[in-house]
């Protein structure tokens, strides 16, 4: 007993480090497999808010930037309005169209914090579910893919951008329609790459990629990028090199698409799934 | 006592904003460079300080620091690494006639070669521990040693500049 106990004294200190470590490694664990982690539920408001106070500074210093950008996009709305048109034709119908239905939805959100020069780089944005932003989301920006929505707090969310290495998206060639997935590799931030596209599908410089609409995070045909070159070293499959078209480093406002059959689609593929499994074991 | 116990804390809290909201946002070669300068306030802990206490507070200013930059845990897990090796390190670099106990580990106090050991076996220690959690792959191994290496000597560069800024020689309290 008092050779266990001498014993203890003497590797205590190791046994602490063990035990912070290991306490230190669930975190991590936890954190990574669950989307709304409760340390990030916790923490992301009061972090989210100093970020945001350093978002507002620097956001001001380049008010100038930012009132071009939105005088163009003005610019461009103003001209797409009605009274800007010339009718061509002078009898009136009345069309109410049933045959569609909305299914995706768009909501600003402004980026408070991005990291672009780790291995797994997030961004905060102040929306959360109090402006119904939730989990696996899709961000856009400028028409170009930014991320998915990984988890919620109150006034923030913390979005997975492009730019993590466990990001991955379902993408199309848009010239050929050839699907293959969309992930990062670490290194330059604009510089995506496009892998599982085989190679007897023709892929060249300029080409251009953009979703797939398979996921429910984005609707078909959102750009990501522009083909930079190919990497045929490989046997059987392109490793495509995309730059992206939104520049991770000065992302301001974005929008948070949410799809209004996500539900749907996910429960009715969960059920053929569960039904599936259960034909199986029998 | 107490003032050393504040003095520290206001140092944790300083470091660890400096780091999120200055020096994370620095670019330097696609992030090739990528010093983590918030473990200064880990360094810096008096010689006194008993060697449970130095892994405690490395637990938290890891914490804190996680809970600015990505998954809780990362950092967390890399300053207890730090903490472990602390004193270990200060025991086998320790002059002939031993510390001053009240002191902290200073260029001033202790010299500047012996600084630039201490700082720099730790913070390679520290980084080499953090990056390779972070990316948990050995594909890339070349890449990763030199994002360690360069990444090691950027923060112990900026540690020594901001102690010839900050410790001058009279006003030492800080």
């Amino acid at each position: 007993m008092k050779n266990i106990l001498a014993l203890l004294r003497r590797f205590y200190i190791f046994l602490l480090f063990l035990g912070l470590q290991a306490l230190a490694l669930t975190f991590l664990v936890r954190n990574n497999r669950f989307h709304a982690s409760e340390f990030i539920q916790h923490s992301s408001d009061w972090v989210g808010s100093v970020y945001s106070q350093r978002a507002q500074l620097s956001e001001y210093l380049r008010l100038g930037e930012i009132n071009d950008q939105l005088s163009l996009e003005n610019a461009l709305l103003r001209s797409a309005t009605p009274e800007n048109y010339w009718h061509l034709r002078t009898d009136v119908d009345t069309l109410r169209d049933t045959t569609t239905l909305q299914r995706y939805y768009y909501r600003t959100a402004k980026v408070v914090n991005a990291s672009v020069n780790r291995e797994k780089n997030y961004i905060t944005i102040d929306r959360g579910s109090l402006g119904d932003v939730r989990a696996d989301m899709g961000v856009i920006a400028g028409g170009n893919i930014v991320g998915v929505v990984r988890s919620a707090s109150e006034h923030f969310a913390i979005v997975m951008p492009v730019i993590h290495s466990d990001f991955k998206a379902s993408v199309r060639l848009k010239r050929s329609g050839a699907f293959g997935s969309l992930v990062w590799a670490g290194g330059d931030a604009q510089l995506a790459d496009v892998i599982d596209i085989p190679k007897n599908i023709p892929v060249a410089q300029g080409d251009t990629i953009v979703t797939s609409g398979y996921s429910t995070f984005f609707p078909a045909n959102v750009h990501v990028g522009i083909v930079d070159w190919v990497d045929d070293s490989d046997n059987d499959y392109h490793l495509i090199k995309v730059r992206m078209g939104v520049d991770f480093r000065r992302l301001d406002h974005v929008l948070v698409v949410s799809d209004i059959f996500k539900e749907e689609q996910d429960t009715l593929l969960n059920k053929v799934e569960q039904q599936d499994a259960a034909n199986g074991k029998r | 006592m107490l003032q050393t116990v504040s003095v520290n804390i206001i140092r944790i809290l300083f470091l660890v904003l400096l780091q999120a909201l200055v020096v994370s946002r620095v670019q330097l070669f696609d992030g090739l460079i990528f010093p983590w300068v918030y473990i200064f306030a880990i360094l810096m802990l008096p010689f006194e300080t008993p060697r449970w206490m130095v892994m405690f507070i490395a637990f938290f200013v890891g914490l804190l620091m996680d809970y600015f930059s990505g998954p809780i845990g990362l950092h967390t897990s890399a300053c207890i690494f730090l903490g472990y090796l602390q004193p270990i390190v200060q025991k086998i670099l320790a002059p002939r006639e031993g510390y001053d106990l009240t002191q902290r580990p200073t260029v001033q106090r202790m010299g500047l070669a012996w600084y630039v050991t201490y700082a720099g076996v730790l913070t390679l220690a520290h980084h080499s521990w953090f990056f390779f959690m972070e990316v948990f792959r050995f594909s890339d191994f070349l890449y990763q040693v030199f994002h360690i290496l360069l990444s090691t000597f950027a923060t112990l560069v900026l540690m020594t500049i901001g102690q010839y800024l900050i410790y001058n020689s009279k006003s030492s309290q800080l």
